[in-house]
């Protein structure tokens, strides 16, 4: 474990962002604002069939600015995807972005941006503080409530070829501009809104947990955990309720602004070699391994998880150790199943446990892990 | 994936946190800096280039931008001449002219480019001859055009120089050949051509050398001579196209250039059959003379003898004609004496002749 000490150095860096009803509509003034005249608008099928991308060129065209639509992103965005984007910025001659959707749309986003702007590709960025050249204006509007792309460091870029994913860490990634509107989060599918929501907790406890920590990233990440637990289960029951909706919201820009700063942990190092293996769900992922990596991390940072465990629990009134609390929170939301229930065998864990190892969120886990714990916790899980 | 040996773990938080050496926020400035420095080294080498480079405003007509060459061709300040439409740098006379390659403001120019030859107008007055490349641009979604000026003030007067050369030499007389090192002819001047019967001189171009000389060997011995000795003068025998001989002067020389390396040789040629002709029909008629006069002097002596006979016959005799006999011999020897001392006097003629009467 590496000791804490309040007074070593922290940074804390965040982005602009506007919060509230009709946030997106401001897409075309801040495009305008930042000199963009030909826009990428990055989104994905299911973000443009809701309207939502649809809402934020009809702004850009009334600010005069023009763009075009690039929504070939999938989930878990591919780095070819990424480079056909980049093709397309450079072709229309853009110059600026606007990314409309969840963490896939927004990662592809900011994949495209550091391609385009130094000319090489993005697989070659993997790593920490990689990209020498910053990316052109980057706004994004999510829609979805838990990756928080649109305030973080990270981007995370599936390398079709050796099925894995690859994390990109640079404070140049964190985007220009977020306009956090809760009104394109009423179109999100229920599980949708649970793997998203579950992982906006997930960021919120490993940032709260991480040895990079500091007062300001526990103070986001304390209220990003109060605020899921309440709003997330309530969400699931009415979700057209805009201010159920912009709580969970508030909640995922908390955890981003933690765990941007404070970076993540085990879970997910584990979940990027998970995802990249079997193309899952990143948020179903975290929810499956949290509470089996908790009682691995717990002596190295008994306190945060005691305090989380005071906020996610108690279990029917009883005090209840954290990882308990946390696995009883996600079956109350009907998250149910196991790595092994979503296709993942025993004789892969070997393999994932190395990638596991060696994915740069491992670093700031509160415990060092080696790799046969890490091939227990997967065990575990299964 | 990217593995991190253990010792480099804490390097890697570091970073994570944010206090890497680079772990910057994002800030487009120091981008913004080198992009300024690259556009900066990118102005110094358009105001270093000798062309003109002016950025117009089509919607307007004014420039937008104006290289440094621009301003010092034509005496103004760049803040002078961004207040002014680029056709305010054109005579009256020449205004009209631009308008075909620049269009009237808010009309659409031309995507390809194009040049024309005018001349940009000093604040002086002074007119410059130009060549002037335009091309439509956009820049930021809003339309220019790029006019390149070029100077052309020397280009003019060489060519000017180059015409009247060409001029002299298709004029000459004399026939002239151009040909490269191996004899093959590149430029043969009318002159030339009408000289060894040709109706076209174009027809000369791509021949040898050999192909004008009775001798077909000369050609390339013409040639060896001028690259070791760089000049020739000599008299050979030409040969017209229909094959007929005439006499020729040569004078060859080799064109060098500025490192004194051959580049080709010229042969200036001359008709000089009349002249070998003259000179033949002269050695003819000196000749003639010689022989007469030699004959003229036998003769002195085929008449004197015999009068010696008749003076010393009369003198034997008594007789009253021997009187009038010996004064009409002393005549005759008299006349004959004479006749010898012209003989003497013809020698110096013909010596002065020989001297000075062919110019030789």
């Amino acid at each position: 474990m590496t000791p804490r000490n309040p007074l070593d150095l922290r940074k804390f860096v965040a982005p602009e962002f506007i919060c509230g009803s009709g946030a997106l509509q401001l897409a075309g003034r801040y495009a305008h604002n930042f000199g963009m005249k030909q826009v990428l608008l990055v989104t994905d099928p299911g973000v443009r069939a809701a309207g939502w991308a649809g809402a934020v060129g009809e702004s850009l065209t009334e600010a005069g600015v023009s763009f075009t639509v690039f929504d070939s992103v999938s989930v878990n965005p591919r780095s070819r995807q990424v480079m056909s984007g980049m093709e397309v910025y450079r072709s229309e001659e853009c110059n600026g972005i606007v990314a409309v959707g969840g963490g896939s749309a927004m990662d592809c986003a900011k994949g495209i941006g550091i391609a385009s702007s130094n000319m090489r590709d993005i697989l070659t960025f993997e790593g920490v503080d990689r990209v020498p050249v910053p990316a052109p204006p980057l706004i994004c509007i999510p829609t979805t409530a838990g990756s928080s792309a649109d305030v973080s460091q990270f981007a995370i870029i599936t390398d079709e070829e050796r099925k894995r994913k690859i994390a990109i860490i640079s404070k140049t990634l964190v985007p220009d501009i977020s306009l956090l509107d809760p009104e394109p989060l009423t179109t999100m599918s229920r599980e949708l809104t649970l793997d998203t929501g579950m992982d906006a907790l997930c960021h919120a406890i490993e940032a709260y947990v991480s040895n990079a920590s500091s007062p300001m990233t526990d103070m986001h990440a304390l209220e990003a955990i109060r605020l899921i637990h309440d709003a997330l289960p309530a969400v699931i029951l009415e979700p057209e309720d805009l201010n159920l909706r912009f709580s969970t919201l508030l909640a995922s820009l908390h955890a981003g602004l933690a765990f941007s700063n404070a970076s993540l942990g085990a879970v997910h190092a584990m979940a990027h070699s998970l995802g990249g293996a079997y193309d899952l769900a990143h948020g179903r992922c975290n929810a499956l391994l949290l509470e089996h990596v908790i009682p691995a991390n717990y002596e190295a940072a008994s306190e945060q998880y005691d305090r989380i465990g005071a906020i996610i629990g108690p279990v029917q009134g009883e005090r209840t150790p954290p990882a308990e609390g946390i696995a009883a929170f996600r079956r109350s939301l009907g998250i149910t199943g196991t790595l092994a229930s979503v296709g993942v065998g025993e004789d892969a864990i070997q393999t994932l446990a190395r990638r596991a190892y060696a994915d740069p969120c491992m670093v700031t886990n509160p415990r060092r892990l080696t790799c046969e714990d890490i091939e227990r916790i997967y065990a575990y899980a299964l | 994936m990217r593995f991190e040996p253990p010792d480099d773990r804490d390097m890697l938080r570091e970073k994570i946190i944010g206090l890497g050496e680079t772990s910057l926020h994002k800030s487009y400035y120091p981008e913004l800096q080198s992009r300024l420095e690259e556009l900066e080294r990118f102005r110094a080498l358009l105001d270093q280039t000798h062309d003109a480079i002016f950025l117009i405003r089509t919607e307007t007509g004014k420039l937008a931008d104006a290289n440094a060459s621009a301003g010092m061709y034509l005496g103004y300040s760049k803040e002078e001449l961004l207040a002014m439409p680029f056709a305010s740098l054109f005579s009256p006379q020449q205004k009209a002219r631009l308008s075909e390659f620049i269009p009237e403001s808010g009309d659409r120019p031309s995507d390809s480019r194009q040049t024309c030859i005018t001349s940009l107008l000093s604040r002086e007055g002074t007119e410059i001859p130009m060549e002037i490349t335009v091309r439509s641009v956009t820049f930021g979604g809003e339309q220019y055009i790029v006019a390149i000026a070029r100077d052309i003030t020397d280009r003019i007067r060489t060519e000017s120089e180059l015409k009247i050369k060409e001029s002299a030499l298709e004029s000459s007389t004399n026939g002239i050949l151009i040909a490269d090192l191996t004899g093959t002819v590149m430029y043969a001047n009318p002159g030339f051509a009408s000289m060894f019967g040709y109706e076209q001189k174009e027809a000369i171009t791509g021949r040898n050398l050999e192909a004008f000389f009775a001798d077909p060997t000369l050609g390339e011995k013409i040639t060896g001579h001028l690259l070791d000795n760089r000049t020739i003068v000599d008299e050979m025998i030409g040969l017209r196209e229909n094959g007929s001989p005439f006499h020729i002067q040569v004078s060859g020389s080799v064109v060098q250039n500025n490192a004194r390396q051959p580049l080709c040789i010229m042969l200036i040629v001359m008709d000089i059959t009349e002249r070998i002709l003259a000179e033949q029909m002269r050695r003819e008629t000196y000749a003639q003379i010689e022989k007469n006069i030699e004959q003229f002097a036998v003769l002195g002596d085929h008449i004197r003898n015999p009068l010696q006979v008749i003076v010393g016959y009369a003198e034997m005799i008594d007789d009253p004609l021997v009187a009038k006999i010996l004064d009409e011999s002393c005549r005759i020897d008299g006349i004959v004496t004479e006749l010898d001392r012209g003989w003497v006097e013809s020698a110096n003629v013909r010596q002065f002749l020989r001297k000075h009467g062919d110019g030789a």
